[in-house]
């Protein structure tokens, strides 16, 4: 069984890391063949994982409510939300409009979830402002600049503050493209490092953890 | 005064919430209508589609859902409708599965205000797992990444796509982004590899982020938040959703700005004070 959990999955990361980097280099017809189908071959698994991520989403909620866990009435509320969901879905087939006329499935689309997600991401902007309010203070030079170039780039990217200040449109295109460039640079650069470090920790069997499992491992 | 900056510095959350309430709502009922400032950035993107050919294919991809339509929705709508006064062939699809509801409502309206026809002017093909493999499935072969659209006709012999095989085809896409699977995706995994050139339109607070990729030339434009859907809009002379919400936008970061001067004033007043926190 070991060989099953362990060096299988070791031998096949591997091997298609090698194969799938190389690839990207040899524009060869066969080359451009294994790409085709070992696209589509992640496409599958990739519905696959909705599907587990679904299943767990269930679990979670379940023993949550079974358990009865304090806020278990909202894991009620999602568990009901996605019940009635899925059911409407397949009574609808899957449709959202029949020649032309809105389905039930729609309709739980139109108006439930494009409201709801619409209301809680903005939320976001009361909590922002009152946020600003309590936190965004010139403690300390660096929070001094933070805070002085935030109100120049919130005046610099409205209309009203443009015409207020006109100034703060040049200054906040500067920021923007220079400073905020250049830093976003030096964090993407790090990222890149990190990830090319790590899928190669993972190809070479270093990076064990995505097997799962415990001690055994 | 030192009485008074404590009292205010610990005032009701609700009173800000009230302030931000008004200062959204007053503007839309009473418009001031400022003029709209166009970036270059912005009209990068509306100068490439002005040159593209009649019948260029333009791909756009709605890599958002329901949450980010205020900003996301209204820079949909402004390049449909450029790309179909353009008469450019319009490909649309979606990597965010509760967004696809959405982009099929945006794309139809926009294509009925043109008499576009579906099929031969434009396809939605909707979405399909897989994100970087899916674009990847595209780049190789678009008919079998998608088989067939988001209405169930076969993509393969549809009018729209003719001369079509694989992004390789594609003149210009822009990727209408709220999140990962969105414009960094579509770059390395698409453009870099099949050579077609993009643009990418983002939420406010994802597009600093991607000012990187701008000035590299990976993206040739880049349309950020409502202030780039309005720029847009103000470009193709068909003002929207987004001119109109400058306005509550305009207001908002006021109060927002004067509020972060307040906390810093009484914060000033405190400071040194025994128990306050520093």
């Amino acid at each position: 069984m070991i060989f099953l959990k362990r060096q299988l999955p070791l031998a096949i990361t591997f091997i298609m890391g090698i194969a799938f980097a190389l690839q990207y280099y040899i524009p060869h017809p066969v080359s451009e063949e294994a790409i085709t189908s070992v696209s589509k071959w992640m496409q599958i698994i990739s519905g696959f994982a909705l599907l587990l991520g679904v299943a767990s989403l269930f679990h979670v909620h379940a023993v949550k409510i079974k358990r009865q866990v304090p806020g278990w009435g909202y894991s009620l509320v999602l568990y009901l939300g996605i019940v009635i969901t899925i059911l409407v879905g397949f009574w609808g087939k899957g449709e959202v409009r029949v020649d032309g006329a809105q389905t039930a499935f729609g309709w739980l689309y139109d108006y439930m979830m494009v409201p709801l997600q619409g209301t809680m991401f903005s939320i976001l902007a009361f909590f922002i402002a009152s946020a600003a309010y309590r936190a965004f203070r010139a403690r300390s030079r660096e929070a001094s600049v933070l805070l002085i170039a935030a109100v120049i780039v919130m005046m610099g990217r409205v209309p009203l503050g443009q015409f207020l200040l006109p100034w703060t449109w040049d200054v906040t295109q500067w920021l923007l493209n220079v400073m905020n460039s250049a830093v976003r640079r030096a964090i993407l650069i790090g990222v890149s490092m990190g990830s090319v470090a790590l899928s190669l920790k993972i190809i070479l069997g270093i990076e064990r953890s995505y097997l799962g499992g415990g001690k055994e491992q | 005064m030192k009485a008074f900056a404590r009292r205010m510095i610990g005032i009701d959350r609700r009173i800000i919430f009230l302030l931000i309430a008004a200062a959204t709502l007053l503007p839309l009922l009473k418009p001031f209508g400022l003029p709209i400032k166009v970036s270059p950035e912005v009209k990068a993107v509306y100068d490439y589609i002005e040159k593209l050919p009649e019948r260029s294919v333009f791909l756009i991809s709605f890599d958002f859902d329901p949450s980010s339509k205020p900003e996301l929705e209204p820079q949909a709508v402004a390049l449909l409708r450029h790309a179909f006064r353009k008469n450019l062939r319009v490909i649309g699809m979606t990597h965010w599965l509760t967004g696809t509801g959405l982009a099929d409502g945006v794309f139809s309206n926009a294509a009925a205000e043109y008499g576009k026809v579906r099929g031969k002017d434009f396809v939605f093909l909707g979405w399909s797992p897989g994100a970087g493999a899916l674009i990847i499935s595209m780049g190789q072969d678009l008919y079998t990444a998608f088989p067939s659209d988001y209405s169930k006709t076969p993509t393969l012999g549809m009018p729209v796509l003719e001369g079509v095989r694989n992004l390789r085809d594609v003149n210009y896409m822009v990727s209408l982004a709220a999140g990962s699977s969105g414009i960094e995706m579509w770059y390395v995994f698409g453009k870099d590899k099949y050579r077609f050139e993009m643009a990418g339109g983002a939420t406010g607070v994802i597009a600093p982020g991607l000012y990187p990729f701008l000035r590299s030339g990976q993206i040739n434009g880049l349309i950020g938040g409502l202030q780039g859907a309005a720029e847009y809009e103000t470009l193709i002379g068909q003002k929207g959703t987004a001119v109109a919400g400058m306005d509550a936008q305009s207001a908002t970061h006021m109060v927002i700005i004067v509020l972060v001067i307040l906390c810093n004033v009484f914060y000033f007043a405190l400071r040194g004070e025994k128990g306050r926190p520093a």
